[in-house]
């Protein structure tokens, strides 16, 4: 590939605030996108090595950090692997109440996203209205855990936190108002020519590829694939909770749109069933410091996909290696797929259309090879270019 | 007071960065313009490019990739200039200390004129640093020139 | 347990003497240990005749003289595979699978960053995560590799 001349233009973040910078390298043909390379790490702290520094206790805050969206599925996927080590469960009424955190934080999650992508294709309107409503959801966090992000409910035994039985009316007080709002914004996704001009057809991901490339949460159901860690492996209480796992075979942008959509109203339906019948009792046990020898996979369903930690003790107090593959990053050879052969101006939604943590993406770099052309650009940068069409 | 500084400190136009976080500060900072909170009313604006911005919001702990482009867009910005550290990464890394890839508070990198502390701070506490932010432009003498 | 062991049994007779042990520590859960030439056959076996289609990631772990890798496969989503294979640490190449299984391309450049396993065949094993000057032959996540020494060398930039 030869350097013609480079192009580079200066940086500039986009509106709103959501930059986790990282960076893809984009070979175009005119508006084609011929290849996609991925080469993320503006976000890499170095976060593994770091669990082999602190205590089991300890780690549960560091797991906490890794995602300020998803901090409950990494909690919950930790305390569940260094309880599989222990050989300890959680107490039933604790299961239930991870239950619903979880699908607390799934709502906000997705409520979340439809704001972003809202946002992304100049829906702003229906960004401040979500995020507005979404409030509601933070406003339980808070009651619960006393925070809107990093509830910190879980720890190694159960949670340290119990939803009184005066809470739970406040709950499903909350649940209702959410529910006739997302069940709204559900008939939006589905008529506003707006939202289906941008995301019917667009993203495409084929059953195969998606398979194939082991993409994972909602961007694998939206081709139709019908996997959910919370049936196929159920963890916590789902097991005693009937839901229903929510597949569209669009596979496209709308396709994951109406997945995410359904699914926080399958959410509320879970939320509304775990409060019901959580069984009394004790909400933690206790668990000793040094954690013996051992080996365990542990794995959620985060908002955005298959969460999977992998745990290796070593009968001390601190783990000896700890992994963690977040569900962004499952994804991404699925999204350059989606990518090949599509409109450069396609770019910013699909690449928001797999929900990435949080806009994994500002940052691309652009190689048009027949022009001998390179620059960079930002997501607003490119936004604004292609904003007539 | 001189015009210069009364048109600035009726509306800040704050640019964002993330240098690596968690992204919890990051959504508590889009929150705070949202309906309920609505950043806006004070006259204040996320800005799309340094070259416009006043204050120069920053989440994350700095990570060692983003150091670079941090000081790239702090020097983009014209004079005065302002930094706020959003988050207790932003202020001391503390939450990732021992993690090989960062490098630690924003004051390690760029003069800050206001912490918010907070993991993550709520949407009300960034509105306050802003506003404690605001005082403490007006109060100053002459331009604030960044190190 | 049934359809746990029936993998079991399976494996054993496909793979012999390659397969060095293998566990069920709890239903949805098989551990197998193979040796090391065995991984493009085992993988093969697994993906194609036992359908372990998804593989959620690849680990990789410092054992002293040696790296371990882990490919943690799912069946259906349900059944959790981990096998697991120790490759040497003074010369950690092994066969890349990302023609049997597209998406572990990222996994492997993981890997790759952090501990330096090299994968034979891998369409491209540049950095995935870590920075642009990050010192060569420096791989983080060895047990060598204290955090005082990383950031040391890493505090000059």
């Amino acid at each position: 590939m030869s350097h013609g001349s480079i192009i580079k233009v200066p940086f500039g973040p986009q509106h709103p605030a959501l930059k986790e910078p990282e960076n893809f390298l984009f070979e175009v043909d005119g508006e084609i996108v011929v290849d996609v390379k991925p080469r993320l790490g503006y976000n890499h702290r170095g976060i593994e090595k770091a669990f082999e520094l602190r205590t089991y206790i300890q780690n549960i805050y560091l797991a906490e950090r890794i995602c300020g969206i998803c901090s409950d599925a990494h909690t919950t996927c930790y305390t569940q692997a260094i309880e599989e080590l222990l050989n300890v469960e959680a107490p039933p009424r604790a299961r239930y109440i991870r239950v619903i955190i979880a699908e607390l934080e799934r709502i906000h999650s997705h409520a979340l996203w439809v704001g972003i992508a809202a946002h992304e294709i100049g829906f702003d309107t229906l960004f401040m209205y979500v995020w507005r409503d979404r409030e509601r959801v933070l406003d339980l966090f808070e009651m619960i855990s006393g925070n809107r992000i990093h509830y910190a409910m879980n720890t190694i035994g159960g949670v340290r936190r119990d939803i009184h039985a005066a809470m739970v009316p406040k709950i499903i007080k909350g649940l209702d108002f959410l529910e006739e709002r997302l069940k709204y914004y559900l008939r939006i996704v589905q008529t506003e020519q707006t939202i289906l001009k941008r995301t019917v057809g667009v993203g495409i991901l084929k059953p195969k590829d998606a398979v194939n490339l082991c993409a994972v949460g909602p961007t694998l159901r939206a081709s139709g694939i019908k996997n959910d860690v919370r049936s196929d492996d159920p963890y916590a209480a789902y097991d005693e909770i009937p839901f229903n796992v929510i597949t569209h075979s669009g596979c496209d942008i709308l396709s994951r749109t109406l997945v995410r959509c359904e699914e926080m109203l399958e959410s509320i339906k879970i939320i509304r069933y775990a409060s019901d019948s959580m069984p009394e009792g004790i909400i933690r046990v206790q668990v000793p410091k040094k954690v013996p020898q051992g080996q365990v996979v542990s794995r959620v369903e985060a908002p955005r996909g298959e969460l999977i930690h992998y745990a290796k003790s070593n009968g001390t107090t601190k783990p000896e290696r700890y992994k963690v593959r977040s569900p962004t990053l499952g994804n991404i050879p699925a999204l350059c797929k989606m990518l090949l052969g599509g409109y450069v101006a396609d770019i910013p939604i699909v690449l928001a259309g797999i929900d990435p943590c949080f806009a994994c993406m500002d940052r691309m770099a652009f190689v048009d090879t027949k022009k001998n052309k390179k620059w960079v650009w930002t997501m607003q940068q490119l936004r604004r270019k292609y904003a007539k069409e | 007071m001189n015009l210069f500084k009364w048109a600035r400190t009726k509306s800040p136009w704050i640019i964002h960065f993330n240098t690596g976080g968690c992204n919890g500060c990051d959504i508590e900072l889009v929150a705070a313009l949202t309906p309920r909170f609505d950043l806006e009313r004070f006259g204040i604006l996320l800005e799309g490019s340094p070259r416009h911005a006043d204050v120069l919001a920053v989440t994350g702990p700095v990570t060692l990739q983003v150091k670079d482009r941090l000081v790239r867009v702090y020097e983009q910005m014209p004079e005065p200039k302002h930094v706020m550290a959003i988050g207790t990464c932003a202020i001391s890394g503390a939450p990732f200390k021992d993690c090989y890839n960062v490098h630690g508070g924003i004051d390690t990198v760029l003069p800050v004129d206001a912490y918010v502390p907070g993991c993550p701070p709520k949407p009300e506490a960034i509105i306050d640093g802003i506003a404690k932010l605001i005082q403490k432009i007006k109060g100053s003498k002459g331009h604030g020139k960044g190190k | 347990m049934e359809k746990e062991n029936e993998i079991v049994e399976k494996l054993k007779d496909f793979l012999k003497e390659n397969l060095v042990n293998v566990t069920i520590p709890k239903k949805r859960r098989i551990l197998v240990y193979i040796k090391k030439d065995a991984l493009e056959e085992a993988m093969e076996y697994l993906v194609k005749d036992l359908k372990f289609k998804h593989l959620s990631t690849i680990t990789g772990v410092d054992l002293g003289e040696e790296i371990e890798v882990i490919y943690h496969l799912s069946y259906k989503g349900s059944i959790m595979l981990s096998a697991r294979l120790a490759v040497s640490k003074k010369n950690p190449n092994i066969p890349t699978i990302t023609d049997l299984i597209p998406g572990a391309i990222l996994y492997e450049r993981e890997i790759h960053d952090l501990l330096g396993v090299k994968f034979e065949g891998h369409p491209d094993l540049s950095p995935l995560i870590l920075p642009e000057k990050w010192p060569k032959g420096v791989y983080p996540l060895r047990k060598e590799y204290q955090l005082k020494h990383l950031k040391e060398m890493t505090s000059e930039k």
